[in-house]
């Protein structure tokens, strides 16, 4: 073997042998990749407990001045509920509300035995006039390391929010706005959870999100038994999606094992391939259909989908035509 | 009275084929068909890093009808259309068929054939050289398009999928090398015959719906490959109707059949052939 044949072999050997230590390495030591790249997330997932089933985010702000959110205004104007609702809070949600956070926490935390929700805001609220409007119907304030704490205990459940530091507060049951100061306080909060963490930091530039746990959510969306029978196979899953003019989003799900994922790709392709073939006789379809993506490895089922502008071009002439043809009718 | 020199003592297929490899890696790894391999897994990695760099300014890399596509998947796209469906068998193609076909062309199988070694061994040396020459290069260059596709954090998740990509496309060079070792020895125009079967025979046949399938190395090398199918043209979508795929047993079953049966038999032909050289 000549020298330049020997050093051919040699590099060669070291990229193959240098990237499998790594991916050994980095796969034996978990969270390690994670930690080691900034940390993924909005920062109030602080707040949020480390035992949490399911965390969802939904920047306000940026899903508000969407082009698609101006569309749909036009198409359903703000309801007098609306109106209602920010002359007793003071809370106009899409001026003073910037992100939302939400978690489901596991049923342990909670007498009543169903998972229960958490919802973190952040924004601008005036917290005297909510307290005050909170006391007028019947809710006690306590203080619970040092956060006012405002409750009210219904016949079976408690409802509770608490101003947990400035510009955020947190709406849930007592134990979970309690759970929540706790998190922040002491550092043990869900940017410890390995797992779930793994799935934010997976997730691509996004202004609505939401991951889990797939049985967790399952239970909580009280799917039809026949369709819980159907995916006992699934064990974590992710959304997320980008709105502006249109949607773009992805679905991951990850399966207990690598053939439960492949069978669930197969039947997913099956679909996606009927699909297509049928979406040529509604051209109006066409766009949204020729989006669809069917991805993922190993235990991972990804679908990645858009919904272009355009899509929404014709639905709002097709409203348009409808509001034309009413007065006609009447 | 003179005395004849000892002939030598015939190697055996083992020692005759090491030898034979020993002589025809090096051979192999700096011939002009390794520019061509190099251009041709060069490619990847070369979108590799365009990917990397435009996802470093934060801009997405690639959009497909609108959807941003993740690192992840945007390797696991490069393991079907690049690697599986182009790489492999290209490289199995154009290295398998010249394994006696060169030395024909060349006329230096008389060389080879006049020394005390299996005839068999020639081509079970080279087969093994091609195997080495091949690896070394697209492994590697998969481990690169690797890390620079797929983000560090996503590593964990993703790994055991890169192992089993390099463990198929390791038995995909062996498969489709020792097939077409098989029609390099025993056709006299192998490339057009390869040709027909890597990109003739294999994709139409896994569009119908039979048992025809089972005749392609295909179908149980995508069997085995941990990544989605992509959806990128109507075959593929008719692929996608119509695929039953088999298990891994199974595929692993067929694909060692094939591997033993057509290197085999490439090395019979070659014992058995009289090759002869035009004048």
């Amino acid at each position: 073997m000549t020298a330049k044949t020997r050093y051919f072999v040699l590099t060669a050997f070291a990229i193959l042998i240098g990237g499998l230590t790594t991916g050994l390495v980095a796969s034996y030591m978990g969270g390690l990749p994670v930690a080691l790249t900034r940390q993924a997330g909005p920062d109030d997932l602080a707040f949020v407990p480390p035992d949490a089933v399911a965390v969802a985010y939904a920047n306000v702000q940026e899903v508000m001045a969407s082009d698609l959110r101006q569309r749909l205004r036009k198409l359903h104007p703000d309801s007098p509920d609306q109106n209602d609702f920010e002359e007793k809070t003071g809370v106009n949600v899409e001026r003073d509300v910037d992100a939302v956070v939400a978690a489901l926490m596991p049923k342990s935390l909670d007498a009543a035995g169903d998972h229960r929700p958490l919802v973190l805001a952040r924004g601008r609220f005036d917290q005297v006039r909510i307290e005050g409007l909170a006391r007028e119907h019947g809710a006690e304030v306590s203080d619970y390391q040092g956060v006012r704490v405002i409750a009210h205990q219904g016949a079976d459940e408690s409802m509770a929010l608490g101003f947990i530091e400035p510009g955020v507060v947190a709406v849930g049951s007592t134990d979970g706005v309690r759970a929540a100061i706790d998190a922040k306080r002491s550092g043990r909060n869900v940017l410890s959870n390995t797992e779930l963490m793994r799935l934010v930091s997976e997730l691509d530039a996004a202004n609505a999100w939401a991951v889990g746990r797939f049985d967790a959510v399952a239970q909580t969306a009280d799917l039809p038994g026949e369709l819980q029978q159907r995916i006992p196979t699934l064990s974590w899953f992710s959304a997320s999606g980008h709105l502006n003019g249109g949607i773009t989003g992805t679905f991951k799900a990850e399966a207990k094992d690598d053939e439960a994922a492949k069978n669930l790709r197969d039947m997913l392709r099956g679909v996606v391939a009927m699909v297509k073939i049928q979406a040529d006789s509604k051209p109006e379809l066409r766009s949204v259909v020729d989006s669809l993506q069917l991805g993922g490895e190993g235990k991972t089922v990804a679908v990645g989908f858009a919904v272009p502008s355009q899509l929404f071009d014709a639905l709002e002439l097709m409203h348009q035509r409808e509001q034309q043809r009413r007065p006609a009718a009447r | 009275m003179t005395t004849t020199p000892p002939r030598p003592a015939a190697l055996s297929t083992t020692a005759a084929a090491r030898r034979v490899f020993e002589v025809s890696f090096g051979e192999m790894l700096w011939s002009r068909r390794t520019i061509f391999m190099a251009l041709v897994v060069g490619g990847p990695v070369l979108l590799a890093i365009i990917f990397r760099v435009v996802e470093a300014f934060g801009a997405p890399a690639l959009r497909v009808n609108g959807a941003r596509v993740a690192g992840g998947s945007v390797f696991g796209v490069m393991i079907w259309l690049l690697y599986v469906r182009f790489i492999v068998p290209v490289l199995g193609l154009f290295y398998g068929t010249s394994l006696m076909a060169d030395e024909v062309e060349d006329k230096t199988i008389t060389y080879l054939f006049s020394r005390p070694i299996p005839r068999g061994a020639v081509l079970l040396g080279k087969y093994l050289a091609y195997l080495a020459c091949t690896g070394l290069v697209v492994l590697p260059s998969v481990m690169l398009t690797y890390f620079l596709t797929v983000p560090f954090a996503q590593v964990p998740g993703t790994f055991r999928s890169l192992v089993l990509d390099l463990a198929i496309l390791a038995a995909g060079l062996a498969v489709y090398g020792a097939v077409f070792a098989f029609v390099g020895a025993r056709l006299k125009r192998p490339l057009v015959g390869g040709l027909i079967f890597a990109f003739g025979w294999e994709p139409v046949v896994l569009a119908l719906p039979g048992y025809l399938r089972q005749f392609t190395v295909a179908r149980h090398l995508q069997a085995l490959v941990p990544h989605a199918m992509p959806s990128d043209s109507a075959l593929s979508l008719i692929q996608g109707l119509f695929r039953d795929v088999p298990s891994v047993p199974t595929a692993l079953a067929w694909l060692t059949v094939l591997l033993v049966a057509f290197l085999w038999l490439a090395m019979r032909t070659v014992s058995r052939r009289e090759y002869v050289l035009e004048q």
